[in-house]
């Protein structure tokens, strides 16, 4: 039954990523200065939105792993921090290559909203290491701690584009500056990227329970969702016909699925290796 | 005992081996008056007032780090950490006490590296000085709180000292950030820090909190 769920969810998410990108690739507006290339927009502020989702909702997950103790809530924590890391690196590659054409530069380095993002990564990746390297039982804990003190700098990443002087654009969702067309487009592609995070997550989360305790036939159910998501972006570089190739238009897109892609290679590799040792433990 | 008696009894034993041994003193001095040397031959005097800031702070940061670390490795011999664990003395004692002790030492460092940076790179404060010294409290005070408490958390992992820097270092950036423009507008006298001197100050209540929150999940996690 859970199976089943899995696949109608991945199914869903395939056809709204689809229409997503499809409406912002074709049907938006074009830009009136930059052009075509504004377009990676459509997949920076949804995977912007993803990562701050994700990262929020590890700190709440590590708040109630040291209140109650819940193995549930330390492998929703581990997964969230995870997938977050994924898409924060996303929102790290897409924007310089939208900043390269839009400033001429690829990165600028005495902006606070570019270094609060870095720093968020560089956060989440120090998180992910001392899950790595922490022994027995006290990884959960240690960690759940580390993840409340990672959150405490996450308003400060948020503020920054409001307190500090910045080339990042402000935002501009509900101001009338913002195209209502392209508002519309933006929420659609936020929905699907957030759906494609969930879908990503539960996949993720239910490996960590089965880490937690090597559980075989929970694993081959899942293999197969992994290995329907591949397919999702060979039918994204197909999608669009009549859109201007601009090499940055699709340096950002490419670059965002290569690390979606990536990370999902990366997740069946690690669910070869638990198989195996299910397997050795005849499980 | 009350929790201020408790806290300068772990001060001043701290304080105590260290000024019986000055291993980290003495490594924590060398390794400051190292970097302030060999910058000073990679930089022309001249254009040296806007990177100060930075190279200030890259000394104090990194001679802190080696004093945090060995803060608590002095109590994994014998297994001291593990008598505290069990005795009744509250554990935000154990970590205030270690707190203040770094910070003394951290700011005994600052006060006596100063001279150096003068005479070395020229350097006086155009803007006003206590504004500087404002933000050498402050800003030793967040590394140093922020440093003690993921110390005696990478202590817990295998890797040891190895991981405090990776911990350390991110989390307290917003507040390097802070202590470096401070440091340099003070220096250049290109306008004022106070927007940074208010962010410091709410980082160190924030995080000051959080940390005495936590310590005591920290130090008995199994």
């Amino acid at each position: 039954m859970k199976t089943k769920l899995f696949f109608a969810f991945a199914a869903f998410c395939c056809i709204f990523l689809a229409y997503g990108t499809y409406q912002g690739l074709v049907v938006a507006p074009t830009e009136e200065t930059m052009g075509d290339v504004q377009r990676i927009f459509y997949v920076h502020v949804p995977a912007a939105t993803v990562a701050f989702t994700l990262f929020f909702v590890n700190f709440l997950a590590s708040l109630f792993y040291l209140w109650k103790r819940s193995a549930k809530a330390d492998a929703l924590a581990a997964t969230t921090a995870e997938v977050g890391v994924v898409f924060c690196s996303v929102v790290l590659i897409t924007g310089p290559i939208w900043a390269r054409y839009a400033w001429g530069t690829w990165w600028s380095p005495w902006d606070m909203r570019l270094n609060t993002t870095l720093m968020l990564w560089l956060l989440y990746v120090s998180y992910l290491m001392m899950r790595r390297s922490s022994t027995g039982g006290s990884t959960s804990v240690l960690a759940a701690a580390l993840a409340v003190f990672s959150f405490l700098d996450v308003p400060i990443v948020y503020m920054a584009n409001r307190w500090f002087r910045t080339h990042h654009p402000a935002p501009m969702i509900g101001t009338p500056n913002l195209d209502p067309r392209m508002q519309h487009i933006l929420f659609i592609n936020m929905l699907a990227f957030l759906c494609f995070a969930t879908l990503i997550c539960w996949f993720r989360y239910e490996m960590e329970r089965t880490a937690q305790n090597i559980d075989a036939a929970h694993i081959q159910q899942a293999a197969g969702g992994a290995a329907g998501m591949m397919l999702l972006p060979a039918m994204f570089l197909m999608a669009p016909g009549h859109v201007a190739p601009i090499s940055y238009l699709w340096g950002g897109y490419l670059a965002a699925w290569g690390i979606y892609v990536g990370y999902l290679l990366f997740l069946m590799n690690k669910l070869a290796r638990l198989k195996k040792e299910a397997a050795e433990l005849g499980a | 005992m009350s929790i201020a008696k408790l806290t300068w009894i772990n001060v001043s034993k701290d304080l105590r081996l260290e000024w019986r041994s000055r291993d980290v003193f003495n490594s924590m001095m060398f390794f400051a008056l190292v970097v302030v040397v060999v910058f000073s031959f990679s930089f022309e005097k001249e254009d040296s007032r806007p990177v100060m800031g930075g190279l200030i702070w890259i000394a104090f940061l990194f001679s802190t780090t080696m004093a945090l670390n060995q803060s608590w490795a002095r109590e994994l011999r014998n297994g001291v950490l593990d008598a505290y664990r069990v005795s009744p003395a509250p554990a935000e004692a154990l970590f205030l006490g270690k707190c203040l002790g770094n910070f003394i030492l951290v700011m005994l460092l600052e006060g006596l590296m100063a001279p150096l940076f003068v005479v070395f790179y020229n350097l006086g404060t155009v803007g006003p000085f206590w504004q500087l010294l404002l933000v050498a409290v402050l800003g030793t005070w967040a590394l140093v709180v922020n440093g003690t408490f993921f110390a005696a958390m990478s202590i817990r992992t295998r890797n040891r000292e190895l991981m405090l820097p990776l911990l350390l270092l991110p989390i307290s950036l917003p507040a390097v950030i802070s202590m470096v423009t401070g440091t340099t507008q003070v220096l250049s006298g290109e306008g004022s820090p106070a927007v940074q001197l208010k962010f410091l100050a709410g980082f160190c209540v924030i995080f000051t909190t959080a940390c005495f929150l936590l310590f005591d999940t920290v130090l008995n996690a199994e």
